[in-house]
């Protein structure tokens, strides 16, 4: 037996990458290829016939689904508020933490902790602290600006959302930045200080330039992934009041297992939210990795 | 200059506490109303529990079936761990030392795949899984994730491996050790790091997952921990004691997990990050 594998190196490659490539076959490749396949057909989830409708799904989610556009910039709404704020204070946080000697590992362990919850669950947390604890603290307490239709209209619930998205996701990028600032040397810094660089300054063009790396990577991941929010919205608003909260995957969800199981027309959607991550987030690597080489 | 550094140092304490306070606010909330009866919480959710009322605990672990539950969640996770691990590392290792065009094309059809939205294939996995007689079974739910979990895993893989010399697999082959035995005794050992990334970043994610459940599992008794939380919100919608002692319960172990192996989880995710 390994006299064969050994005079062939590409038959044991195909035996030791077998398995792997067997279920990534069957349940991502072929699920992948099926879905642009279906994207063009009339599928529906009652029937087991469909027919071929060309690029009508297409044209149609966007010519004659006002719901889906309105979702898909919302979407797009959600992702420049969420990336900026989770960037900004996923850094923030890892400088605060890195700040500090003894307590450095308490906070660390502190803020991170959102993470490990699954997203719905903690969602449902907040949708008790938003539908009863806040109401009753702005009532009993002093904090009388507690009192807000947090889930109740639109623009606050945009807030609400928001506020879970941050609270989830700003310890998972503080990780990765409080990686970036520890590689940061130290002697750089030190250099800076003797030559009278406030610690604004020092941050500004020593520690920003040599964490251009994280920064890309920290970017890549909130971009593609909220782009695809959707336990938040379902849990904490179900895209209302209206559709005002609906976001594309939301919409997408809707379209195949709430309305009229039109799974043909919910795929085309999903691969229009494929095709919009495909183009930003390689364009944004791209950019970004051309600046981290002139850094 | 002394004195105003101090003050500095006060001023990012207080901060700190601050946000401190913003983070474990709605855990610790959830955990204070689950101790008390829906009577108290109409009165006010905000203060102390009097007393620590356990019987929405009973009654989610014995009504509810919470512990089927989660021995459902276990069994999902572990066989999708197990199986995410054994054929990344068999496929990783291998595309990572054999070079040539074959090798390369199989490489790059695990890496492009990884970008894609499970919405995009959501639909005719779930046509594919009826086929196969998946079934939401949790037996068998564990084949779905594996095969959406190996390409980052056998990237993971493929990176880790480049690191580690070529001397000792050499020459235990030339010892007339077989390539499948050199792997087993020799290579796996020596990627143990890795997998203790792959393997706590898969555990978040399987066991935290929601949409996968929610779409392929129908059966009550197959129902994971999320799942069950999710059903229980709908029923008893405003009963919020049930619902957050549910919430509280499947949170538990990954909570436990991450205070025993946090040093591991915060150096995973931010390797993981790194090389992804």
């Amino acid at each position: 037996m390994y006299r064969t594998l050994r005079a062939k190196p590409w038959l044991s490659l195909l035996a030791f990458t077998a398995p792997a490539l067997l279920f990534y076959a069957v349940f991502l490749l072929i699920p992948t290829i099926g879905g642009i396949f279906y994207s063009f057909t009339d599928w529906n989830g009652l029937f087991r016939n469909y027919h071929f409708v060309g690029f009508g799904n297409y044209v149609e989610a966007f010519t004659s689904d006002s719901r889906f556009v309105y979702s898909l910039f919302y979407t797009l709404k959600y992702v420049v508020a969420i990336v900026i704020l989770q960037n900004v204070i996923g850094l923030l946080l890892a400088v605060l933490v890195e700040s500090r000697m003894r307590t450095k590992s308490l906070f660390r362990t502190l803020f991170f902790l959102p993470n490990m919850f699954s997203v719905y669950i903690s969602t449902l947390m907040w949708t008790f602290i938003f539908s009863t604890v806040l109401p009753q603290l702005a009532e009993k307490t002093f904090l009388h600006f507690l009192d807000q239709p947090w889930l109740g209209s639109s623009s606050m619930a945009f807030v609400s959302i928001l506020l879970v998205s941050v609270w989830q996701g700003a310890g998972y990028l503080m990780v990765i930045y409080i990686a970036a600032l520890q590689g940061v040397p130290q002697d750089l810094q030190e250099a800076a200080t003797i030559d009278g660089a406030t610690p604004f300054r020092r941050f500004i063009h020593i520690v920003l330039p040599m964490i251009m790396p994280a920064i890309t990577v920290c970017l890549f991941l909130t971009l593609n992934g909220s782009f695809k929010i959707f336990e938040v919205v379902y849990a904490l608003t179900g895209g209302g009041p209206g559709y005002s909260t609906e976001v594309i995957a939301f919409n997408i969800y809707q379209e195949g297992f709430a309305r009229d199981l039109r799974y043909g027309y919910a795929t085309a959607k999903a691969m229009i939210l494929f095709v919009i991550i495909l183009i930003i987030t390689v364009t944004q690597v791209s950019v970004l990795k051309k600046r981290e080489v002139e850094a | 200059m002394r004195k105003s550094r101090l003050f500095f140092s006060l001023v990012i304490l207080l901060l700190l506490i601050a946000i401190t306070v913003f983070f474990l606010f709605p855990i610790l909330l959830a955990i204070m109303n689950s101790f008390k009866t829906q009577g108290e919480m109409f009165k006010s959710v905000i203060e102390w529990p009097k007393t620590l009322h356990w019987d929405n605990y009973k009654y989610v672990l014995t009504e509810a079936h919470l512990p089927r539950s989660l021995y459902n969640t276990f069994v999902i996770t572990f066989l999708s761990i197990v199986g995410i691990v054994v054929c990344s590392a068999l496929a990783g290792y291998k595309l990572s030392r054999t070079p040539g065009k074959l090798s390369s094309a199989i490489f790059f059809l695990f890496l492009a795949s990884m970008l894609i939205p499970f919405y995009s294939i959501m639909f005719s996995l779930i046509q594919i899984s009826t086929k196969l007689h998946i079934d939401g079974s949790i037996y068998r739910l564990p084949l779905v994730y594996i095969g959406l979990g190996v390409n980052f895993a056998v990237f993971l893989y493929h990176g880790f491996v480049k690191s580690v010399p070529r001397e000792l697999e050499e020459s235990a082959q030339m010892d007339g050790c077989g390539q499948l035995q050199t792997f087993v005794r020799i290579i796996f050992p020596l990627l143990i790091p890795i997998t203790m990334t792959i393997v706590i970043l898969d555990i978040l994610w399987v066991w935290n997952d929601f949409m996968l459940p929610l779409i392929m599992i129908t059966n009550y008794k197959s129902y994971t921990l999320v799942l069950l939380a999710s059903t229980f919100f709908s029923q008893y919608s405003n009963e919020w004691s049930y619902i957050l002692s549910i919430l509280i319960l499947a949170s538990l172990p990954v909570i436990l997990i991450y205070l025993i192996f946090q040093r591991y989880i915060v150096k995973g995710i931010a390797d993981g990050a790194v090389k992804g």
